[in-house]
């Protein structure tokens, strides 16, 4: 594990390592593929769902982000950051691609939220998940303003100027608040890169 | 300068949260190229996000990875890049992530080039439309095929799909301000050498451009947009409203 400390809990305990699964892909492995998909296929939608919410437009978010997986797995580099990382990093770029495009998009996405009931995800999530128990310790250990700064950028994928706009606070201090709390998030779950 | 420095560094949490805009990413981006500490600090920042995802798993849908892995079954791969770049380089930079998923610049585009083909009435613009969407679709299919998609200063979006190997882009927008009838768009390819015209973005339909197709694209192309008189001009003669880089 490269990204994460020992012992941290973080990404361990999820079977085979996916730096290697990855670069089993990328020459074509299909069963590499889907056990990078029983790794990940659940974090990815539950981080676009998260951000774009509207269940059958996440789906068809996911399913995007996982084929870019497949397409691009020989584009990923070890040396720049965990495998994780790398196919979260495109599930999140997309998810907020969707959310923040065009405005014909936006009104769209009106249109389905609607009639939709928003059930707690929250609650959904963390159920029986070691990782999510230790994330969620870390993020109570925050400032209010570091905490609720980071989750409505990463998880209402807003950037750090409406961030700022809706907790009627000065953009320096968002910026400068997400930064401190993802390196105390950083310490807390013990990320060594 | 210092002072601007440190303000850029501080970027470090928000740009890993992909909270910066478009433009002030593309400082940031420069800047992480030369300053060490900061591509260190975004990378261990970025694994730290991935915690925060990883927190927020939920099962997907069932029939999900069944259809994934139908459709991975017919898709083909990308090669490796092919000038991947040097350790050292950003670590979070675009030539990294790939920005795209072909799918849906494909579904986007459908769209508009079935809205472009709407009005046209005689034969020959028919065919003309035909072998422009050939053309269109021969650079979605390309293995090479990037998207990239950037807001414009005026408001609205523009999309581009480009292919290296094919040395053709897609161009689009979405919600771009209406202009009177006496301006329109124009689109340039603004190289290292020179400033080429790239055609004049047609009427929207539903807010969308239909997609136009330039060729010729040589390494270090930049997209441009501006205001110019009804007709277009030979140079820009105004600011653009878009100024975005092509991927690699």
């Amino acid at each position: 594990m490269r990204a994460v400390g020992p012992g941290s809990g973080l990404g361990e305990g999820r079977g085979q390592d996916l730096d290697g699964l990855l670069d089993r892909v990328a020459r074509g492995d299909q069963d590499a593929f889907e056990a990078v998909y029983d790794q990940l296929a659940g974090p990815v939608y539950g981080l676009i769902r998260k951000v774009v919410r509207d269940p059958a437009q996440s789906e068809e978010v996911t399913q995007e982000v996982l084929l870019e997986v497949w397409r691009s797995a020989s584009r990923f580099d070890a040396a720049r950051g965990s495998a994780a990382t790398w196919v979260m990093t495109i599930a999140h770029r997309r998810a907020i691609d969707r959310v923040r495009s065009a405005t014909a998009a936006a009104e769209r996405e009106h249109k389905t939220a609607q009639p939709q009931v928003l059930t707690d995800e929250v609650a959904e999530t963390v159920a029986a998940n070691m990782d999510a128990e230790r994330v969620r310790r870390c993020l109570g250990g925050l400032t209010e303003l570091q905490r609720e700064s980071i989750t409505l950028a990463y998880y209402g994928g807003y950037t750090y100027q409406q961030v700022a706009a809706l907790l009627h606070t000065a953009l320096g201090t968002v910026k400068t608040r997400i930064r401190d709390g993802l390196i105390r998030l950083r310490d807390c779950m013990g990320v060594s890169w | 300068m210092s002072f601007l420095r440190h303000d850029l560094h501080t970027l470090t949490g928000a740009y890993v949260l992909d909270a910066v805009e478009p433009a002030e990413q593309a400082r940031f981006e420069h800047h992480l190229r030369r300053c060490k500490p900061c591509g260190h600090e975004v990378r261990g920042l970025a694994e730290t996000a991935t915690g925060l995802a990883m927190a927020a798993a939920m099962p997907p849908p069932a029939q999900l990875k069944e259809r994934v892995l139908t459709a991975v079954a017919v898709t083909r791969q990308l090669p490796p890049a092919a000038d991947r770049p040097r350790r050292g380089r950003p670590a979070f930079g675009q030539a990294w992530i790939p920005r795209l998923a072909v799918a849906v610049a494909v579904a986007s585009l459908a769209v508009a080039v079935a809205l472009g083909a709407i009005g046209l009435s005689t034969r020959g613009e028919l065919d003309r439309a035909r072998a422009q969407n050939q053309a269109i679709a021969a650079v979605l299919a390309a293995p090479d095929a990037r998207i990239v998609t950037q807001a414009t200063a005026v408001g609205g979006t523009a999309t581009v799909v480009v292919s290296r190997a094919e040395q053709k882009m897609i161009f689009t927008t979405a919600g771009l301000p209406r202009l009177p009838a006496a301006k329109v768009y124009e689109l340039w390819l603004i190289g290292p050498p020179q400033i080429r015209r790239a055609g004049l973005l047609a009427a929207p339909s539903a807010g969308k451009t239909p997609p136009l197709l330039a060729s010729g694209l040589v390494a270090g192309d930049k997209v441009g947009v501006t205001v110019e008189p009804a007709g277009g001009t030979s140079k820009p003669t105004t600011t653009p409203i878009l100024l975005m880089s092509l991927p690699a």
